[in-house]
């Protein structure tokens, strides 16, 4: 039998289609001995499972369009529009984002996120192997920062696909920062104007005055929109203070190692270049973002940031368009003009000074008496600690705000924060907890922590966040320090940490013995660069693991005792080989999906890419 | 694919909009999925089978139930399809003779690759692997929804599971022949 008689056999056995005079030994006879055509018969089985590996989920629902576009014979009412074509009966389906790029980084040839996570095998230059933990020592030593910088952003598409903005950021330790941008040659006031001062905060931002069918372009005096916030408890993190521009804590945090770019002059001041990812440097692009409408990157961006030497201050931050089909799809489906590799967001920094005096008035409220919106946050400064006081508070940190928040039918809480300068302590606690779910807002992961005699915590937010529940108190530690730090604040709180109620959401929270024993052949990642041990938990024979890394950087593992794969969820599976084994990716859901040792894996993450998800993948161990 | 009552068929067509719109349900998935796939393009899928159920509803009062109905709307939604392509060349103005370059190595078992492959192959090619593939039809199905004779749907369908093969091994070679 010749090969091409062998191949259009297998190509009619796979349909079903085989006539029933052919000789299938004489066929099994060839391809056992052909490796060619059992290649080619792997292949085939490989597009048809690409090609049948899809459901109905993403499948969008087209009948309600259809039947609203067709005209009923016999009715009379014609849904015929003014240009005599039948009009569209929905909006087109807005395209959801697709957050997974399965692409290779444009820069460098290398993939980003891969080499940050750990797996690549780049060299990476000495100066960068230190600098997470640089970045964390460095906040301690910065009082204060003046700096003007230039923003461009690119992929725009009117105005020239460009805009840009200049700016300035002041600082003053520990919780001062005014931003302001403008467009360059701008005759006006400042586009935005954001001014964070301990308890208060404004922002004047430039309203959308372009004259509407049915509105009136405004008028020159109306044309700032001025907000004023009251009663900000200290170090909120729910508003705006960017102190990620300052220095990137939580890009690095708890420990990552990224791939280094070298050194160079940047402003006059040596600085240290990085290559990692816009989902890993989020706090900052969200901090940069405030209130200035800034467009879209994506999480897979590849970035190249370049902090100052000495003092590890953000000094050039270039984000680049990743390469990929999925990319280009949620580019084009914001608007965007992105080329792969291009420069989509620039940010570089023209004159800086580091820890020079600053004049008070850099922090001043608008000049507007009256502000447009007036909000009260609702922290009320007190004398005195209001809540738990640590007994072992990092050095140097001595007390800062305390208070109160009294809310509306809400538990009354108390606040109380600690300072060495930059670096910050808080503890935030409440004696009417109403229960449902840990106190704190630590999300949905959450894994436990032991306090020792202070009993059990759960940790949360890349471990920047402790919360425990204690007999009638429920108090959540957080602050700019290290995890060791944290853990010794938490522990000294007076406060003995109980595991939260069965009906509370966290708990399901579960150790790793009791996932080996719910799931046989559990996987787990060991020993990743720049993540912590995972957040575990086990509800119906099905184990989840959610790892979270630097900025939103994070992956969830999930396995079932189930041996075969529940019917995709989505319209964009495809087929894709992992660890060895027949499994499917979908880009939407950034899932990769297989079967091992009789058990469903599932490996998804919306911030890395499919190869860094299968680099990933590979690394995986036995528990 | 479970064939619909003849009552339904008979209901949306004598102007029955809710029987209708049970059809459109009935079939949006495979219709929009071998559309997907034939046009390498989710949202184009969506407006071609928006466009494919509107002339299914337009001749309904024409369905003959001679043939299958599920065969019958294929080819309709084959043809609506077809045309999109056909009009996509027209506005390009250009007709690619060589195939789309592939995404680079580490990804190339990964989401591009299977669009990308489909896309390098002759639409007749393309159309007989789609109907096999996703939508699961038999060779004696697919004639009917192309209108050629089944001799031709297995030729069709060996030719394409040959070129696909093709391409990946092509792209294995450059590869290994790169350093």
């Amino acid at each position: 039998m010749r090969c091409d008689d062998a191949r259009a056999a297998i190509s009619l056995r796979l349909d079903g289609e085989l006539p029933g005079d052919l000789d299938v030994r004489e066929l099994e006879g060839h391809t056992d001995a052909c490796a060619e055509c059992t290649g080619f018969e792997r292949h085939a089985e490989r597009v048809r499972a690409a090609l049948r590996f899809e459901a109905v989920g993403a499948v969008p629902d087209l009948a309600p369009a259809v039947v609203a576009r067709q005209q009923p014979p016999g009715t009379s009412g014609r849904r015929v529009a003014a240009d005599g074509r039948a009009p569209r009966a929905t909006a087109p389906r807005p395209r959801r984002p697709l957050v997974v790029a399965a692409a290779l980084a444009a820069i460098a040839g290398m993939a980003a996120g891969a080499a940050f996570v750990g797996l690549g095998s780049e060299p990476r230059s000495p100066a960068a192997a230190d600098l997470p933990d640089r970045v964390l020592a460095a906040q301690t030593g910065i009082d204060s920062v003046d700096a003007g910088f230039r923003l461009v952003e690119s992929g725009l598409a009117g105005g020239g696909g460009e805009r840009r903005l200049d700016g300035r950021l002041v600082y003053a330790a520990p919780e001062s920062l005014a931003l302001t941008l403008r467009a360059p040659g701008s005759r006006d006031d400042d586009d935005l104007r954001l001014v964070v001062d301990g308890e208060h905060w404004w922002q004047s931002t430039v309203r959308a005055c372009a004259p509407l069918p049915d509105r009136a372009a405004c008028t020159d005096g109306a044309r700032r929109w001025v907000r004023s916030v009251r009663g900000r408890e200290p170090f909120s993190e729910s508003s705006p203070v960017p102190l990620e521009l300052i220095n990137p804590v939580d890009g690095f945090n708890p420990a990552s190692t990224p791939t280094g770019l070298g050194i160079r002059t940047i402003a006059g001041r040596r600085a240290v270049g990085v290559v990692v990812t816009a989902a890993q440097l989020a706090a900052f692009l969200d901090g940069l973002s405030v209130g200035s409408h800034l467009r879209a990157v994506h999480p897979s961006d590849p970035v190249e940031l370049w902090l100052d030497d000495e003092h590890l201050v953000p000094l050039e931050v270039t984000v680049r368009a990743a390469d990929g089909v999925d990319r280009a799809r949620w580019a084009s489906g914001l608007g965007f003009t992105d080329r792969p590799g291009a420069t989509v967001l620039d940010f570089t920094v023209t004159s800086v000074a580091i820890n020079e005096p600053v004049a008070a008035r850099a922090f001043a409220a608008p000049a507007r008496e009256a502000p447009d919106e007036a909000v009260d946050a609702g922290f009320r400064p007190g004398k005195g600690p209001a809540g738990p006081v640590p007994s072992d508070l990092p050095e140097g940190f001595r007390p800062y705000r305390s208070g109160t928040i009294r809310g509306t039918g809400g538990p009354t809480i108390a606040v109380d924060s600690w300072t060495d300068g930059r670096a910050w302590l808080a503890v935030r606690s409440t004696r009417d907890w109403p229960g449902g779910r840990l106190f704190g807002g630590l999300g949905p992961s959450v894994r436990t922590i032991d306090l020792g005699e202070a009993g059990i915590g759960y940790v949360s937010d890349g471990g920047r966040r402790i919360a425990l529940h204690g007999d009638g108190r429920d108090a959540v530690v957080s602050g700019s320090v290290t995890a060791d730090e944290l853990r010794a604040a938490a522990a000294g709180l007076g406060i003995t940490g109980l595991p939260v109620p069965r009906s509370w959401a966290e708990s399901a929270t579960a150790t790793v013995a009791e996932a080996t024993d719910a799931v046989a052949g559990l996987l787990v990642a060991r020993d990743l660069d720049g993540f912590g041990p995972p957040a575990i938990r086990v509800a119906d024979g099905t184990v989840t693991q959610v790892y979270a890394g630097a900025g939103d950087l994070g992956f969830t593992l999930v396995q079932s005792g189930v041996d075969h794969l529940a019917p995709p969820a989505d319209g964009d599976a495809v087929g894709v080989e992992v660890r060895g084994a027949a499994g499917r990716y979908s880009a939407e859901r950034g899932q990769l999906e297989w079967v091992e040792g009789g058990a469903a894996v599932g490996l998804s993450s919306h911030t890395l890419t499919l190869p860094d998800l299968l680099a990933l993948a590979a690394e995986l161990e036995p528990a | 694919m479970e064939e619909p009552e003849p009552a339904l068929i008979r209901a949306a067509a004598a102007g029955d909009i809710a029987a209708f719109e049970r059809l459109v349900r009935a079939f949006q998935e495979p219709v929009w999925r071998f559309l997907r796939r034939l046009l390498g393009d989710a949202g184009a899928a969506e407006d071609v089978a928006q466009e494919a159920f509107l002339r299914v509803f337009r001749r309904l009062p024409s369905f003959s139930f001679e043939a299958k109905f599920s065969t019958w709307v294929f080819q309709i939604a084959r043809n609506a399809g077809v045309d999109e392509l056909r009009s996509r060349r027209r506005r390009l103005r250009l007709a690619s003779l060589t195939p789309p370059p592939r995404p680079r190595a580490a990804v190339a078992e990964a989401v591009a690759e299977i669009d990308a492959a489909l896309a390098s192959l002759p639409v007749d090619l393309r159309e007989a692997i789609l109907l096999v593939e996703v939508l699961g039809l038999r060779y004696r199905e697919v004639a009917r929804v192309l209108g050629v004779p089944e001799g031709t749907v297995k030729s069709r369908v060996f030719s394409a599971r040959s070129r696909l093969h093709r391409w990946s091994t092509a792209d294995e070679e450059r590869a290994s022949g790169e350093v």
